[in-house]
This record gives C-alpha cells, sequence and structure tokens, in this order.
C-alpha cells in the first residue's frame, strides 16, 4: 500500500479519520508534557528533574 | 490508521520509556549524584544549588521522567512515522529505522553539537533563555538537515544506485558545522568525567530511540503479517 501514496495523501487521509479536538488534544498533552520535562524552570519541578535533565542532555540546566 | 500507527508508537515508547527509567535509576541518578558530590568539594565554584527537594525526590521523579520521555518520544514517533512513511527510503523495518535516525538527530544529535551534554558541576557562559533558543534553532536546523539529506537519497536512488544515493545523502551534513562554527564556546569549567558524561548521555538517547523504532517495528510487522493483503517484502527475511 506504501508504494502508490505520497504524504499529502497520509495527511488528507488522517483528517478524515481524526476530528479536529482530538488531534488539538493530542498536540496539547504532548505539549504539556514536553514543556514540564524541557522547560519548566520552577524550583520545584526543576530540581526534581535535575538528575534526569543531566542524564537526557537537556540544555536547560 | 493514523490512530493505529500513534498506538504502536505508545506502545514502543512504553517499553523504551521503561527501559530508560531503569537507566536513570541505575546509572543516571547515581553518577549525577556523584558528579555533583565531587563538584560541590572541588570549591566553590559550580551552579550552586539549593535544593528545593530532597535528593530521594530528585531521584524518583528523574526516573519518572525518563519514563515519560520515552513515552512522549514513542508517541510523537508513531505520528511522524505514519504521516512520512511514504517519505522515508528503504523497505519496511528500514523505514522505522531512518526516521529513528533522523529523530535523534533533530532531538538530541544536532543540537548537542553547539550545546553538549553538561555533567552536574560544569559552569555555562550562556544563560539558560539563550540556550534554550540556541537549542530550539538546533532542532529546526536538524530537521532540515534530515529532510534535505532524504531528499537527496531520494532523488537518485533509482538512476544511479543505492551507494550514490547514499554518498549525496551525506552532503547536507556540511550544514552541522554552523553550530559548531557560530555558536561560542560556552562551557567555562568542565569538571572531572565530563567526556565520560557526554558519551554516556548519548549513549542513554541512541539506545532510547533504538529500544522504540526496535518496538515499533516488531509491532508493524506482526500486524502486517495478521494482514496477508498488504504485499510486504521482506518481512520473514528480517527476521526479530
Amino acid at each position: 500500500m506504501a508504494e502508490t501514496e505520497t504524504v499529502h495523501d497520509r495527511i488528507v487521509h488522517a483528517r478524515s479519520e481524526v476530528t479536529p479536538t482530538a488531534a488539538l488534544m493530542t498536540v496539547a498533552l504532548a505539549a504539556a508534557l514536553g514543556f514540564t520535562l524541557f522547560f519548566l524552570q520552577d524550583p520545584l519541578a526543576h530540581d526534581a528533574m535535575h538528575n534526569f535533565r543531566h542524564a537526557a542532555g537537556i540544555t536547560c540546566h | 490508521m493514523i490512530v493505529d500507527s500513534l498506538k504502536r508508537g505508545l506502545a514502543a515508547g512504553v517499553v523504551a520509556g521503561l527501559a530508560y527509567g531503569l537507566f536513570m535509576a541505575l546509572v543516571g541518578n547515581p553518577l549525577v549524584e556523584h558528579l555533583e558530590h565531587l563538584a560541590h568539594h572541588d570549591g566553590s565554584h559550580g551552579h550552586d544549588h539549593s535544593h528545593a527537594v530532597s535528593d530521594l525526590t530528585t531521584a524518583i521523579v528523574s526516573v519518572g521522567s525518563g519514563v515519560l520521555w520515552g513515552i512522549l518520544l514513542g508517541t510523537a514517533f508513531g505520528v511522524a512515522y505514519y504521516l512520512f512513511e511514504p517519505a522515508l527510503p528503504g523497505v519496511g523495518s528500514t523505514k522505522v529505522y531512518v526516521l529513528a535516525g533522523a529523530s535523534f538527530l533533530t532531538v538530541s544529535g544536532v543540537p548537542w553539537l553547539a550545546l553538549p551534554p553538561v555533567a552536574p558541576g560544569t559552569e555555562q557562559a550562556l544563560a539558560t533563555d539563550v540556550r534554550l533558543a540556541i537549542y530550539g534553532g538546533l532542532m529546526i536546523l536538524g530537521a532540515t538537515i534530515c529532510v534535505l539529506s532524504i531528499a537527496a537519497y531520494r532523488s537518485v536512488q533509482d538512476e544511479y544506485g543505492r551507494f550514490a544515493a547514499v554518498g549525496l545523502a551525506t552532503t547536507p551534513l556540511v550544514l552541522c558545522t554552523i553550530p559548531i562554527v557560530l555558536v561560542p564556546t560556552n562551557v567555562l569549567t568542565a569538571p572531572e568525567l565530563a567526556g565520560v558524561f557526554l558519551w554516556l548521555v548519548a549513549f542513554g538517547q541512541i539506545a532510547l530511540w533504538a529500544v522504540i523504532a526496535g518496538v515499533y517495528a516488531w509491532l508493524d510487522r506482526r500486524v502486517d503479517s495478521e494482514a496477508p493483503t498488504l504485499n510486504d517484502l521482506d518481512d520473514t527475511a528480517t527476521g526479530v
């Protein structure tokens, strides 16, 4: 099936399958998780994730 | 279909995340704590930590963060794989590994050229905000390099064969010199074991992506073999 499809087809296909709300919620969840792990500078969060951020090579430290 | 791919990515992310959490618990936590200990005894330099939470909390939250990290990357991988699969070079599982390699370069590899993982106790010249902005910019650069590389491969693969295509695909890597040349030296003082630490971090991230790709490819093959209408070429040949 992959031979004839293009990335554009996949996007169209995905749009017909997933409602905008569901897509938005997924993106929002992923963004929230990413923000917390990567960027959150609040001292409590920062210190609690200290080892992880060092060990994962995340720069905000 | 995209939901199926997301689920496979999520499952792969859970497996990789648990493995990475274990890595955090067994290697990451003790190593960071040890280096921190060294740095504090070393003198007055380094970012002085007045810890807001206990060491135990840090250790536990760090392990949990490692698990979530795997889940986040795996899920994103599943969605990206569904969307970009037609554009990826190779057949069958190769595509999965190509995307995983590109993901590593985008998320970690290319940004690390300018801002390598630092051991605790390292003094850095650039402020956190500046580093975050640079890191974000370099993720975009990393993605661009991967796209150019794959496009170059695809443009000559059919006509000139695989070797020429691989050769041409390496040319966008010259863009990697941009972060190396343009970003000023950030690390002022590197503590002992900084090199070891860097390679251990790199190993952790590469292994994380390898597990995500491996589990995803395995789930993908399993689904394909259950649906014989899909003409898959090399399923049985590649093995598990």
